[in-house]
Formats: C-alpha cells, sequence, structure tokens
C-alpha cells in the first residue's frame, strides 16, 4: 500500500448545481502503483474524469470531495491550495482531451513548456527554454529548437498533443493522469500518441491513470482496469481478466457491444474454433448493373484561390446504388464529410458531376430539384445541434412532410410521425417533448425518423453514432440495420471507425486527402487491403483483446522499423 | 497569410468605406434646404446667384457626374469656404483638429489605463461587493448624458471646491493648449468616465470569457498560480477583442469632444462644429463630418492593426 | 453613426440560446439584483410619467409668469421653471415623450437592424461584404454630428425625430444580428433542412429568427437604453420638440444656464430621471443576456 502513487479510499464527489446536488462519484476506491498503469473505464456520466480531477485537486467550484485520495504520500482530499499547486505539474500532471483547445493560442508553445518548468524549479529562463526544446524532442516534434518558437494554432491536433505531453512530464511526475488524451485525434496518431505515453511511462517509471471509454485503447496500452458505472466502480482485474473474462453484467454488456475489427487473425481464430459465424454482410457486387442512387463523377471540390486555395476533393468517383451501404470511412483532412455533403447538395463541385437518382444535379433547377432532394434523408453527428431546440420532436420529425407534402392533413401528419417513431423504437409519447429533454441516443434516433419520413430511397448518414456512448452506438446502429433491411433504402455512411463500417457497410471506399486510396467490398477490402495506406490504418486500430492487441503493436512496430531502415 | 496581404485588404476595406462616407455627405449636401448652392452661398443668397452659380458649377448635370467632381474636389483637399468665418474650411480643420486629438487621445488613454486593470480585478473577483459596486457605477457612467456629467464635475470641482478651471485652455497652438493643463482636467475628465465605464465592462466579460476556456485549465494542471495565469495568458486573450471594441468606440469619443469642447468652451473641431451648426454654416459643417469620419475609420484600422499585432491568428484567418 | 454610448455587448461572441427553456431564463434574471432592480426601477417610472399626472395635476401648458423660478416647496414638490410650470408635473410630461421616442426609436432601430443584418449574414459573399461595409460606414460617422447636421437643416415633429433617431442607431444592432446570422445558418438542423429541399425563406423563417429571439430582444433593451439617451441630447443639440411639449432633455437644456446659479431644482431632475431609466435599461438587458446565454455561468 504504502508504494502505490495513487490510493483513493472511499473517495466521493458531489455537484451542487442549478437543479440540486448531484452525487457524481460515491466510494471509488482504486490505486496505482509506480510504473503500471491502471485503465478507469466507463461511459459518460459514469464520473471516470471527476475521479481524474479530483486526484489533481482540479474539481470547479460548486463541487466538494468526501474520502481520501493520496497521491505520492500527499493528501488531495481537502488539502490547501498553495499545497496543491506544489504537486500539480511536478508529482501528479494531467493530459486532457482537447488538443484544439488546451495551449494558450497567444503564448509559443515553448514558452507554455518553460512555465511549468519553472513552476517547481528555479531556473534561468534561458534554461527553461533549452530545457522546453528537449522535452519537445523527446516526445517526437520533428526540429524541435524552430517548432518551439511556433504558437499552437502552427501546429496540427496530434501535435499540440504531444506539447501537451511535453508539458506534463517537464518535472518527471510520479503519476501522469490522461483523460481520454486520444479521443479527439485520428486513429493513426492515436497510435502513435499512445506508444509515446506508453514508452514515457516504462521509462521513466511513471504510474499512469488513463481515463478512456475506448477498449482498444485499454487493450493496448492498460496494466489494469477498473469499470465504472453511475459514479461506482463495478469491477476491477488485471486488463487480461477483465476484458476478457468480464464479471460484471455491466462490463460484459459494455464489451459486447462494443464494435470489433475483424482482423485476418481474429477471422483465423474464429474459423479455427469452427463456430459457423454467420456473415451479416452480403458481399454482393451484382447489385452494379442496376443504377446507382447517387453518383459522383470525377469529382473536384477547392475552397480559396490560388497559393491558399484547399483541394477538399480531387477527381472522385463515387456511387451508391439500390439498398446498398456504403461506408466512407478516412482521417481528418481526408474529405470524407465533404464528399457526403456533395452528394447532399450542399456544397457545388468545382469540377465533376453529380447525379442524384439519375439525374445530373446541375441540370436540374427550382422544383425539380426540390422534388430530387425529397428522396434523401439525412442524419448529421450531433446530436444537439441536429434538432431544434424550439420545436417539438413530432415538429422536427414532421419537418419533411411539411416541405414536400404540404397536402397532408394533420391527422395523416401525425399517424406518419407515430409510424416512424414506432419504426425507430421511440416511444409515441415522445413526439411532445421538447429534444432538450431526450438523451443524445433518442435525440440520434429522432433524427434519424426524421430522415425516414418520407420514405427515402437514399440516407446520408455522416458519423451518425460518433458521439454517442458505446452501448447506445449498438441501439441505434441496430435500428439502421433493421430498418434498411426492411425498408431497403440505400445508405452512404461516413464515418471514422473503421470497426462499425466493417460490420454495416457491404462496400466500402478508403479517403485520404481528397483522393481515394481504394475501395471494394468491405470483407475484402478491410481484410485484404491493397493500399499501404489502408493498411497502415488498419493496423492502428486497437482492438478489445489485449492478447491478440499486443500482436498486433508487435507487427505494426515492427513494419514502421521495416520502413524507415 | 502574411501580414502584408492583411493589412491590404484592411487598407482596402477602409477605403471602400470612406468612400462610402463621400456619398452620405454628398447626399447630406443635396438635402440642403435650396441644394448646395444655398450650402456654398449662405442662407441669404438670391434666386439670381443661386442660377447662376448652379450653372457655373454644373449643377445641372446628371448626380452621378456632379458627384465625381465633388470626389474630385475632395481629392484635391477642397472642402469649400465657410462663410461665416471667410476662411477655407480645410484651414480651420487644419487648425483645430490636433486640439480634438489631443482631448479624446488623451480621455482614451486614461479610459483604457484604469478600465483594463479594472474590468480583470472584477472578473477575477466575480460577484463580490466590489465588483457589484464598480458595475453599478459603471451603469450610472454609461447611462449619463455627457453634458451632464460635465456640467456636474464643474460645479463641484470649479464652483462647490475651487479646485479646478471650468474652462479648458483656450490657446490657439497645441503648445498653448498644454500650457494650462490644470484646465484640460475636467474635459479630459468627462470623456474617459464614461468610456472606463465602458471599457471595464468589456474587459471584465471578455475576461471571464477566457477563465473558462481550457487552456487556463491545463496552466492550473500545471502548476501556475492564478496571479501568473491571468498574467501571461488570460491578459492578452481578453485584451484581443476589447482592442477591436476600440475602433468602434472612437466615433463614440469623437461625438463626446463635440459636447464637451462646446461646455469648456475648447477650441477644438467640435467647437467649430458646434457653432457652424448654429451659424448654418454648411461648408463647415459637412467638411468636419467628413474629417471626423475619416478620422474614425483610420483609427479603426489602426485598432485592427494593433489586434494583429497582439494576435497572430488574426493574419492567418479568412473572415 | 454610432450611438451615443455603444450598447456594451461582450466583445466577440454573440449571444446565443441554447436549449435553455424561457423558464429557466427567468429564474436565472430573477437571481441577478441589479436586473431586477431595474426592472422595478422602469415599471416605476413608466407609473410616474402616465398615471402620475392623474395624482399631481399640473398645468404645463399656460405660463405663469408670476411663479417662475421658485425653489421647491409645498405646493410645488420640485419648485417651478422659468416661465412658471410645476417642475415635477414637467417631469412626468416630458417623462412620456422621452419614454415614447426612446423606446419607439429602439425599437425601429432594433427592426431595421435585423432585417439588414439577417439578410446580409444568410446571403453572405459579397452582398455580405457590400452591406457591411455600408453598416462601417454608418459606423464612423458619429451620431451626434449627423443629428447637429439635421438640426441645422430642419426642426422634426416627434414622428420624425423617432426616425431620425432609428436611422442613427439601426447599425450596430445590425452586426449583432449578422454574427448570430452566421452562427446559426451552419447548424446542423439547418443544413439538413437545405439537404431535403428545404427553402431559404423556411430556413430563415421557421429556423433563423426563432432562434435568434433571446439576441434581439436583448439588443433592443440596450437599444431602448441608447435611445433615451440620445433623446437627452437632441435637446441639447437643437434638434428637440418644440414648447410647450417638452421632454427631459429639453428641460436639462433649458435649465443649463439655471444650475450655475444655484437653481438645481431645474437640472437635477430631469438629469437624474434619465440615468435612472437609461441605467434600469441596460441593468435589465444586461440581465437578459446573462439569462439567456448558457456560457458563463458558476
Amino acid at each position: 500500500m504504502t508504494d502505490t502513487i495513487l490510493q483513493t479510499t472511499d473517495l466521493g464527489v458531489s455537484f451542487s448545481t442549478e437543479s440540486g446536488t448531484v452525487d457524481a462519484v460515491r466510494g471509488v476506491s482504486l490505486s496505482v502503483a509506480p510504473g503500471e498503469t491502471l485503465a478507469l473505464v466507463g461511459e459518460s456520466g459514469s464520473g471516470k474524469s471527476t475521479v481524474a480531477l479530483a486526484a489533481m485537486g482540479l474539481l470547479s467550484g460548486n463541487a466538494t470531495a468526501s474520502g481520501s485520495a493520496v497521491v505520492a504520500g500527499h493528501e488531495v482530499v481537502g488539502a490547501t491550495e498553495p499545497a496543491l499547486r506544489g504537486l500539480r505539474g511536478k508529482t501528479v500532471s494531467m493530459v486532457f482531451q482537447e488538443p484544439a483547445t488546451a495551449l494558450d493560442p497567444l503564448t509559443r508553445v515553448g514558452e507554455q513548456i518553460a512555465e511549468v518548468i519553472r513552476n517547481h524549479r528555479s531556473v534561468p529562463a534561458a534554461a527553461a527554454r533549452s530545457e522546453a526544446v528537449e522535452l519537445l524532442g523527446k516526445v517526437g516534434i520533428p526540429d524541435p529548437s524552430t517548432r518551439a518558437r511556433a504558437f499552437p494554432f502552427e501546429l496540427s491536433g496530434g501535435q499540440r498533443q504531444r506539447v501537451v505531453i511535453a508539458m506534463a512530464i517537464a518535472n518527471n511526475p510520479a503519476l501522469l493522469i490522461a483523460d481520454e488524451p486520444t479521443t479527439a485525434l485520428d486513429v493513426t496518431v492515436q497510435a502513435e500518441i499512445l506508444e509515446l505515453l506508453r514508452a514515457l511511462a516504462v521509462d521513466s517509471g511513471t504510474g499512469v491513470l488513463l481515463v478512456t471509454h475506448n477498449m482498444g485503447v485499454v487493450a493496448d496500452f492498460a496494466d489494469r482496469v477498473a469499470v465504472m458505472l453511475q459514479g461506482e466502480i463495478v469491477e476491477t482485474g488485471p486488463v487480461e481478466d477483465v476484458l476478457l473474462r468480464p464479471q460484471h453484467e455491466y462490463t460484459k454488456r459494455l464489451l459486447a457491444a462494443v464494435p470489433r475489427l475483424d482482423t485476418p487473425e481474429s477471422v483465423a481464430a474464429r474459423d479455427r474454433a469452427a463456430a459457423p459465424v454467420v456473415q451479416v454482410v452480403e458481399e454482393t457486387d451484382g447489385r452494379l448493373g442496376s443504377a446507382p442512387v447517387v453518383d459522383l463523377r470525377d469529382v473536384s471540390v477547392t475552397f480559396g484561390r490560388g497559393a491558399r486555395a484547399v483541394h477538399a476533393l480531387s477527381g472522385i468517383d463515387i456511387a451508391v446504388h439500390a439498398g446498398e451501404t456504403v461506408g466512407l470511412v478516412g482521417e481528418s483532412g481526408s474529405g470524407k464529410s465533404t464528399a457526403a455533403r456533395v452528394a447532399l447538395g450542399l456544397i457545388k463541385p468545382t469540377a465533376g458531376a453529380v447525379h442524384l437518382f439519375g439525374e445530373d444535379l446541375r441540370r436540374t433547377r427550382g422544383r425539380d430539384r426540390r422534388a430530387l432532394r425529397s428522396g434523401i434523408g439525412v442524419v448529421l453527428q450531433d446530436p444537439v445541434a441536429s434538432l431544434d431546440a424550439r420545436m417539438s420532436v413530432g415538429e422536427c420529425i414532421a419537418e419533411p412532410l411539411a416541405v414536400h407534402r404540404r397536402g397532408m392533413s394533420t391527422g395523416e401528419r401525425r399517424k406518419r410521425v407515430d409510424g416512424v417513431l414506432d419504426a425507430v423504437r421511440l416511444p409515441r409519447a415522445l413526439a411532445n417533448r421538447a429534444p432538450r429533454e431526450l438523451s443524445g441516443g433518442q435525440r440520434q434516433r429522432v433524427s434519424l425518423a426524421r430522415a425516414l419520413v418520407l420514405d427515402p430511397r437514399l440516407l446520408v448518414a455522416d458519423e451518425p453514432t460518433s458521439a454517442l456512448d458505446v452501448s447506445v452506438q449498438e441501439a441505434v446502429l441496430e435500428v439502421l440495420t433493421e430498418l434498411q433491411g426492411e425498408l431497403g433504402f440505400a445508405c452512404l455512411f461516413v464515418s471514422h471507425d473503421l470497426a462499425v463500417v466493417q460490420h454495416f457497410a457491404e462496400r466500402v471506399v478508403v479517403m485520404r486527402r481528397g483522393v481515394i486510396e481504394e475501395q471494394g467490398t468491405t470483407g475484402t477490402t478491410l481484410l485484404h487491403p491493397t493500399t499501404d495506406y489502408t493498411r497502415r490504418l488498419l493496423a492502428a486500430v486497437p482492438v478489445p483483446d489485449p492478447v491478440l492487441q499486443r500482436q498486433r503493436r508487435a507487427e505494426r512496430l515492427a513494419t514502421l522499423a521495416a520502413v524507415e531502415s | 497569410m502574411t501580414t502584408v496581404l492583411y493589412l491590404t485588404r484592411r487598407v482596402l476595406q477602409a477605403l471602400a468605406v470612406i468612400l462610402i462616407v463621400t456619398i452620405v455627405v454628398f447626399c447630406l449636401l443635396h438635402a440642403l434646404p435650396g441644394g448646395p448652392a444655398r450650402g456654398v452661398l449662405g442662407v441669404s443668397a438670391t434666386p439670381v446667384q443661386i442660377a447662376a452659380f448652379n450653372q457655373a458649377q454644373g449643377l445641372d448635370q446628371p448626380l452621378p457626374v456632379q458627384y465625381l467632381r465633388f470626389l474630385g474636389r475632395l481629392l484635391t483637399g477642397d472642402l469649400g469656404t465657410s462663410y461665416t468665418l471667410n476662411e477655407p474650411v480645410s484651414q480651420l480643420i487644419q487648425e483645430r483638429l490636433p486640439k480634438t486629438l489631443v482631448l479624446t487621445g488623451l480621455s482614451a488613454v486614461l479610459g483604457l489605463v484604469v478600465a483594463i486593470p479594472i474590468g480583470m480585478w472584477q472578473a477575477a473577483r466575480r460577484n463580490g461587493a466590489v465588483d457589484y459596486t464598480v458595475t453599478a457605477l459603471a451603469f450610472v457612467f454609461y447611462s449619463t448624458p455627457a453634458f451632464f456629467l460635465g456640467l456636474v464635475l464643474i460645479v463641484v470641482f470649479s464652483q462647490q471646491l475651487p479646485w479646478l478651471p471650468s474652462q479648458a485652455p483656450s490657446g490657439n497652438t497645441l503648445a498653448e493648449v498644454f500650457q494650462d493643463p490644470a484646465g484640460l482636467v475636467l474635459p479630459v475628465l468627462t470623456g474617459a468616465l464614461a468610456m472606463i465605464a465602458v471599457f471595464s465592462r468589456y474587459m471584465r466579460a471578455s475576461t471571464l470569457e477566457n477563465l473558462q476556456e481550457d487552456y487556463v485549465r491545463t496552466a492550473r494542471a500545471g502548476g501556475s498560480s492564478t496571479m501568473t495565469i491571468l498574467r501571461r495568458h488570460v491578459f492578452r486573450n481578453s485584451l484581443t477583442p476589447v482592442v477591436a471594441m476600440l475602433g468602434y468606440y472612437l466615433p463614440v469619443l469623437f461625438g463626446g469632444a463635440l459636447v464637451t469642447e462646446q461646455l469648456f468652451n475648447y477650441p477644438g473641431m467640435g467647437l467649430l462644429f458646434w457653432n457652424a451648426a448654429q451659424s448654418s454654416d454648411y461648408p463647415t459643417l459637412l467638411g468636419c463630418v467628413l474629417v471626423i469620419s475619416v478620422a474614425t475609420v483610420i483609427g479603426t484600422l489602426l485598432a485592427d492593426v494593433a489586434q494583429s499585432l497582439i494576435d497572430p491568428r488574426v493574419k492567418a484567418d479568412r473572415a | 453613426m454610432t450611438t451615443v454610448q455603444m450598447a456594451p455587448e461582450a466583445p466577440g461572441a454573440p449571444v446565443t440560446v441554447a436549449a435553455t427553456g424561457f423558464r429557466l431564463a427567468a429564474r436565472r434574471f430573477s437571481h441577478n439584483t441589479l436586473a431586477v432592480i431595474g426592472l422595478a426601477v422602469i415599471v416605476v417610472i413608466v407609473l410616474f410619467c402616465f398615471v402620475g399626472p392623474f395624482l399631481y395635476p399640473t398645468d404645463q401648458t399656460h405660463t405663469q409668469l408670476s411663479q417662475a423660478n421658485l425653489g421647491p416647496s409645498a405646493a410645488h414638490w420640485l419648485g417651478t421653471d422659468a416661465v412658471g410650470h410645476d417642475v415635477l408635473g414637467r417631469l412626468m410630461y416630458g417623462g412620456k415623450v422621452s419614454l415614447m421616442v426612446g423606446i419607439a426609436a429602439g425599437i425601429l432601430a432594433t427592426v431595421v437592424g435585423t432585417l439588414w443584418g439577417s439578410v446580409a449574414g444568410y446571403v453572405g459573399g459579397w452582398v455580405d461584404a457590400v452591406m457591411m461595409r455600408i453598416v462601417d460606414a454608418g459606423i464612423a460617422i458619429p451620431a451626434l454630428f449627423i443629428l447637429l447636421v439635421i438640426s441645422a437643416i430642419t426642426t422634426p415633429g416627434v414622428g420624425g425625430l423617432i426616425v431620425i433617431l432609428g436611422l442613427v442607431s439601426w447599425l450596430v444592432p445590425s452586426r449583432l444580428i449578422r454574427a448570430e446570422t452566421l452562427t446559426l445558418k451552419n447548424r446542423d438542423y439547418v443544413l439538413t433542412l437545405r439537404a431535403i429541399g428545404g427553402s431559404h425563406a423556411r430556413a430563415i423563417g421557421k429556423h433563423l429568427l426563432p432562434n435568434s429571439v433571446s439576441t434581439i430582444v436583448v439588443a433592443a433593451t440596450f437599444q431602448v437604453a441608447d435611445a433615451i439617451l440620445l433623446v437627452a441630447y437632441v435637446s441639447y443639440l437643437g434638434l428637440g420638440v418644440q414648447a410647450p411639449a417638452t421632454d427631459w432633455g429639453g428641460m436639462l437644456s433649458a435649465g443649463l444656464t439655471a444650475a450655475y446659479s444655484g437653481r438645481w431644482w431645474l437640472i437635477v431632475p430631469p438629469g437624474l430621471a434619465v440615468i435612472l431609466v437609461v441605467c434600469a435599461f441596460n441593468a435589465v438587458g444586461d440581465g437578459l443576456r446573462d439569462a439567456f446565454d448558457v456560457r458563463g455561468r458558476g
């Protein structure tokens, strides 16, 4: 016990809000040993981030902590601010989720690192600055002495996160807390950052408290796992035990809901187990005979002019046929969202043609164009912004009817709304509520209902479940699959999550920097990719099986090393 | 985007704005009873004189042509002649403008120097007794008409407590103005008090917003104290939007100068303008409007440049 | 033209309404002491000006020189002015004009500004650029200068005054509403509507405007505050209503010379009245803005 660097005993945190007191954390007892990584897992509202903030004494003003949290021998709960200040950045540091806003936009990154150094050691400014440069090199920023003078907006998301990590390790902390450190990053960047964190922890014997909702990251990085549900810990144990042989109901449910990427190894293992797996996904190319529902031909989209022009799309060809689901995958900047918006007619291509239901969008105007559009359903990413807070749920769903079926009577409209609410498995009474009374998952299903109310032939979904918890995501995707089977609409599904796409789409299009890297049936492309980029992308996705993940990591590192030499 | 590109774009925008201002002034010129002829010749011009003038000036030409000639005259610096003072308007303005600039400049500097720290301090000690008091005072001061405020200041500091003169320095040159600094105190204070009220609110709001930002949490996680965070991070970030606001406040300052100069009898452009209004001296009126508006546009441009110096992201933005 | 004191909106971010119901906003508002006091002050003063004359009737049209320049007494609670009018009564009488003109002008400015700003923000492109350059030009010309020029040309009636003040003040709200429109038009629910074939009219009418209501209301409150302050200036500038009608600005103007000779009752009451009402509207506007704004709490 005495050599743990973090020990919480019966830790509790409650917040006093406008609507009363909320107990976010109750009776949490956990420990982190030096050199060990403990993953704190849970969905939104589980309280995991609150535990992390409590360990740093960074809880907001309206929070009260009870119980005990001892960091390297110092009690944090109830400690004075000067005492806490002495710990923060020196004995315990934190890496936060959102690199875009984590740094002061008006100070050079080297200065920000130097500040952390000088907070705890009396080091002359020049020495602190050169130490900052060293740290930048240590976290893998190329050309650190020049980059130290850069402003945050001149760096990419991954690079900014590296700077935050540099700030966190500047004074060799005994405990490093990472709160969703890679959630906002692309999957390849995520793999690099995790690699960096692991290397740093191993090098200096730092204990790591990793807060995350991503089971793949847990399998990749953690030694032990603690699962949280609604403020309490429901299961703890070594990572292989918890992830491969979960005991608690909730853990089992959580793991079952995680979409798992099929890799050649996992497929082989399944085959060896001789359990016949029902192929959920049909792998036919036969539909190519029929005319595509939406067809982007040689489409380019350029924003801006001259030297500063951004080529979001360069000559891409995407076609979606009736009844099939095409997954559009890629990292940030790949152009996948731009492509979806071109298909929706929200962005006009700078070059190339878009055919919707067989008609060239350039040649249709006014009423004809609107009639075409009535065959589309749209589901976008943000559950909060997708519904107008000023309208009731029923009004939101009925809006496409108001646009295209003016003649419908109120009764008919009501019936239709009830019908789609049933289809997305939501209670009919929800129609009279306001969107803010609904959860994120419910809101996305309302969005889906709205998309279906006109019996669309094409559904365009741009990251529809990315903002949702894993269990909620499972429910929404289930509904979507079922409805597609029933109603037979085509679907263009944009996502950064390869596992989701693999299980949901028949064909996949892999994009990178505005160009299509490769496309093909999901079974072939995602299991046996033909381009290096796709291979790298797949290799970077962590799977929630620690044993398998260790193998994958080793392979991935070997490949990277081979490429470098 | 480089600095040069950004500056060029801003300068072009400013020129467009100035052009529109000249159009407005031109329209006003033609809205005068009796038309521009009256404006130039005076209220007592006879119809014969007006007709002769109109023909000589080409006022029978279509409006766009007249506007171009008007623009041409402006570009050569010809703002017409004041008929009450019988001097070229441009010369009058040249004499008076620097004094107004001194008055408003001093008010602005005093206003900013006091408002910015107060606003930041209020944000750091939000909802305390001092915050409420300063907020209430700020409300009072920017709800007070400038002439009333000036009057109160005069009554209190000149009449009841004979500390300061009630008249501003009346010298003709800047040097003479500065020889009587006591006389400048009340006029500058009148403008500064309102500005302090407004800008302390801006700074307070801006600082409060910035205190919620993620980078403050990152700095705290690194062990930085609240003072350090305020000084090194929050201050500069909060300052940028406030500097931008300065450009929009300039017209308010100049408008205030109009009233203040009249109240304290300070021979600047405001007083010139006031007297011109009393005597319907249209050329002077319109010339002053033009010049003061151009001054405002230039001031806003400078404020934007200052903002881009503090905040390097401004140059990279496309807005 | 920028008006006398600019509505002190927070620099940068426009006000947005998240899904806070009006009930929640009302509760927040009621916790803001200054705002609640402001609201109470407005109610009291409106009653004072419109109901007061029935409780304290005075003659505001005929001059009574025998009663001129008397100090406060039991017969005349705030004394009399240079032509014998009771000052307290005149305060009520003038207050009606100041309030009506101020409120009407403030609302007019907000309406014009909303139309201009929402069109500019929604259409975007060069139309937006041109419209905003016009707004910039308008802001560059100080309002008081324009008002003084107009006073040299004409003497408007009450209706004309409202129009002039409105035309001088619509610029700042237009910028606010434009910023709000820019934010809203890229919201997912608007994009979804456009993607399935909804018209621009529907997007603006059903989504943008209702969601801008809180910004508009806050802007209107500040505009009314500004307008009432401007009304106080216009008489000083010679644009005010003609005798025997008056407003607070007129009373201030007429009483200025008296201030130096110690007849404080001619100038302090109208001055305080203006300050109080403008302050109150500003406090209410501030309170409304905080009540609707989701950020900046706690």
